[in-house]
């Protein structure tokens, strides 16, 4: 072990006493910053992730979407079907319609699905709440559970729809065009005011004949939905348009992005604070050593050498305390809800906070990457955080360091 | 007929800024040869042994470390030498507070990256030839002055030095330490070899050196 090595362990962790006093604040304070930062991270990826998967599984890896209705639909959809990288394709329609139980309304989107192809793309059983989809093409119709509530509509009730298309009717004297269906399956997504239809019953209701607006595509897992999308649009016709999920949800995409980016920087500043002690404490301790430091030179050593022992002195302290920290912020993730409950409860509002934020199931995601990216950062402001004093030390002469009393 | 020195000194100025401390030093420290330099409070004694071991630059002359200019070199290079030429006894806060006895004493090794498993004997023997044995895992500010510059002494026997540099060693103890220190200091380097220079206000010490010095009026100046 080299001279300089040695000498700043030994600094760090005195024989006789285990460890100084300084060692052990800033070893401390560097791993609060760690902890906080990977915690706060972790739930923020959490929280994003969750968003993501839902989009996905909401909307399909890509959308395959035209201004205008889409009427070669059987071709288009063998064309999408072949294309490399795509595992099922769903075709789609939907319009905005009236929704009638007993004496309450409510205005879905409705979408029209052809469900045999859109079970393949998105997990419909994953969302389905009660009820299921053996009815579905004769039919039914599935709510989202918040409209379900709104019009007190529950699995087996008959709901009455009109479309745009039927009050036209309707107004030029024609035949009433009432449908009628039945609540086969009510689904929760959380965000997501849509109902589902046949599409051919919604073609009808609509007066849309053969069209429809679009496809929805599930890929080969592993496979980039912006590859493929980028790849689709270059065959096919202008004014149909191929978008990934995260093309076609940019501005949440951002959002969330700028959110985790501008928490991390502000948490930073605790890692910054406590490199900015460590920068102090050491600068105080080369004034105070002086005198040693003119000693190592008369023992062979170069001032450039006592400086390294600085530096070191900042990484060891940034290394074990990032340890530390990754390793209390892991375990804290662990028992996240426990402690959250056990903070709410605290704070007397674990009921309101449990209803209306289910804080009680805080998501918490982190990988390897994570974990290294904060570890290296925090070694290097740690590293930084030694250079201060080690550029101090490097300009002492040691004849006039021996002098110091 | 440098060969025979294994320090020397030809015309040394040193300067700071206007200010002289001395000049025209020529002298030179045989093999085994025990040296003194008196010379009042602020005289440059100091500043010639740091100019001596190159802790400090001369602002002109030469100076040669067993026949070889040292002047201009590189300074991890005369780093590394001085750990092989001079042993350095001061005379205080000699040794480092965060290690115990046994480790500072090996401290001087590691700087040399020498350090191997027949350090610990040889130092425990040094410790037992200042009647320090039992010593090793005593924290040193637990230490008395005498024992300190006793533990400073064998410190500096620990990388066979050719020369033992000691600048007012006994300066801060008592008579009776101060007796025993020093005839430890000359005794370890009769036993391993070494040359001793010797700065020191007691002319009692400086009567058993074989040659003394005196440093005054920026001029240093044999004494027969
Ligand atoms: N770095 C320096 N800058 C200016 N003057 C110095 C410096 N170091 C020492 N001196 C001066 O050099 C003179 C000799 O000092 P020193 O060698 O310590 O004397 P001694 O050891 O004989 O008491 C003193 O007058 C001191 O003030
Ligand atoms: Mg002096």
């Amino acid at each position: 072990m080299k001279w300089y090595v040695y000498l700043a362990l030994k600094q760090l962790f005195p024989t006789g006493k285990r460890i100084s006093f300084f060692a052990a604040m800033s070893i401390v304070g560097v791993a609060l910053g760690v902890v906080v930062l990977f915690v706060v991270q972790s739930v923020m990826e959490g929280f994003q992730y969750n968003i993501k998967k839902m989009i996905v599984d909401t909307q399909g890896d890509v959308r395959v979407d035209s201004k205008h209705m889409i009427f070669d639909v059987d071709k288009l959809e063998d064309f999408l079907r072949n294309f490399p990288g795509v595992a099922a394709v769903a075709r789609y329609a939907y319009g905005m319609m009236m929704l009638k139980y007993d004496d309450r309304t409510g205005f879905p989107t409705i979408k029209g699905v052809d469900i045999e192809n859109e079970a393949k793309v998105i997990d419909l059983r994953k969302f389905i709440k009660q009820g299921n989809l053996e009815n579905f093409n004769c039919g039914g119709i599935v709510l989202n559970d918040e409209m379900a509530r709104s019009v007190g509509a529950t699995v087996g009730s008959s709901v009455e729809v009109f479309s745009p298309k039927i009050v036209e009717e309707t107004s030029s004297g024609e035949i009433i065009l009432q449908r009628t269906f039945d609540v086969s399956a009510i689904y929760e997504t959380g965000y997501q005011n849509v109902a589902m239809i046949a599409i051919d019953t919604l073609q009808d209701l609509y007066g849309l004949g053969e069209g429809v607006h679009g496809f929805s595509l599930r890929l080969v897992p592993g496979v980039m939905p912006e590859k493929v999308a980028f790849e689709l649009n270059k065959d096919l016709p202008k004014e149909i348009v191929a978008m990934s999920w995260q093309e076609m949800n940019k501005g949440l995409m951002f959002a969330l992005q700028t959110e985790k980016a501008m928490m991390s920087l502000v948490l930073m500043f605790v890692l910054l604070i406590a490199a900015f002690s460590i920068a102090g404490s050491l600068l105080a301790s080369v004034i105070r050593k002086t005198r040693e430091i003119g000693l190592f030179s008369a023992l062979g050593g170069t001032v450039w050498q006592c400086a390294m022992c600085f530096v070191l002195q900042g990484a060891i302290i940034g290394i074990i305390g990032s340890f530390i920290g990754i390793i209390v912020g892991m375990v804290t993730l662990k028992f996240r809800n426990i402690i959250m409950v056990g903070f709410l409860r605290l704070c007397g509002v674990e009921d309101f906070m449990m209803k209306f934020y289910s804080f009680a199931n805080m998501p918490s995601r982190y990988g390897k990457g994570d974990v290294l990216t904060l570890v290296a950062f925090a070694v290097f402001l740690c590293c930084l955080a030694g250079v201060l004093p080690a550029l101090k030390v490097a300009k002492i002469n040691p004849a006039e360091a021996l002098r110091n009393e | 007929m440098n060969d025979d020195y294994i320090v020397k000194l030809g015309n040394v100025r040193k300067t700071f800024g206007d200010f002289m401390v001395f000049d025209d030093v020529s002298f030179g420290i045989k093999r085994r040869e025990t040296v003194s330099i008196c010379g009042d409070s602020g005289s440059g004694k100091t500043t010639l042994v740091n100019v001596i071991g190159l802790l400090e630059q001369p602002t002109h002359g030469r100076i040669f470390w067993n026949g070889k200019s040292v002047i201009n070199q590189k300074m991890s290079y005369v780093a590394k030498l001085r750990s092989e030429m001079f042993g350095y006894i001061f005379q205080r806060c000699n040794l480092i507070l965060e290690l115990n006895v046994i480790e500072n004493l090996l401290f001087p090794r590691r700087i040399a990256d020498k350090i191997d498993s027949g350090d610990v004997a040889f130092a425990k023997k040094l410790l037992n030839q200042v009647k320090l044995d039992g010593f090793e895992e005593r924290n040193v500010s637990t230490l008395s002055g005498g024992e300190r510059q006793r533990v400073a002494a064998i410190r500096a026997m620990m990388n066979n030095p050719r020369v033992i540099i000691a600048d007012e060693p006994t300066g801060s103890l008592d008579e009776k330490s101060a007796n025993l220190v020093m005839d430890m200091i000359i005794n370890l380097c009769d036993t391993y070899d070494s040359s001793l220079l010797l700065i020191t206000h007691n002319p009692r010490f400086a009567q058993k050196m074989q040659t003394a010095y005196v440093l005054s009026n920026c001029t240093l100046t044999r004494v027969e």
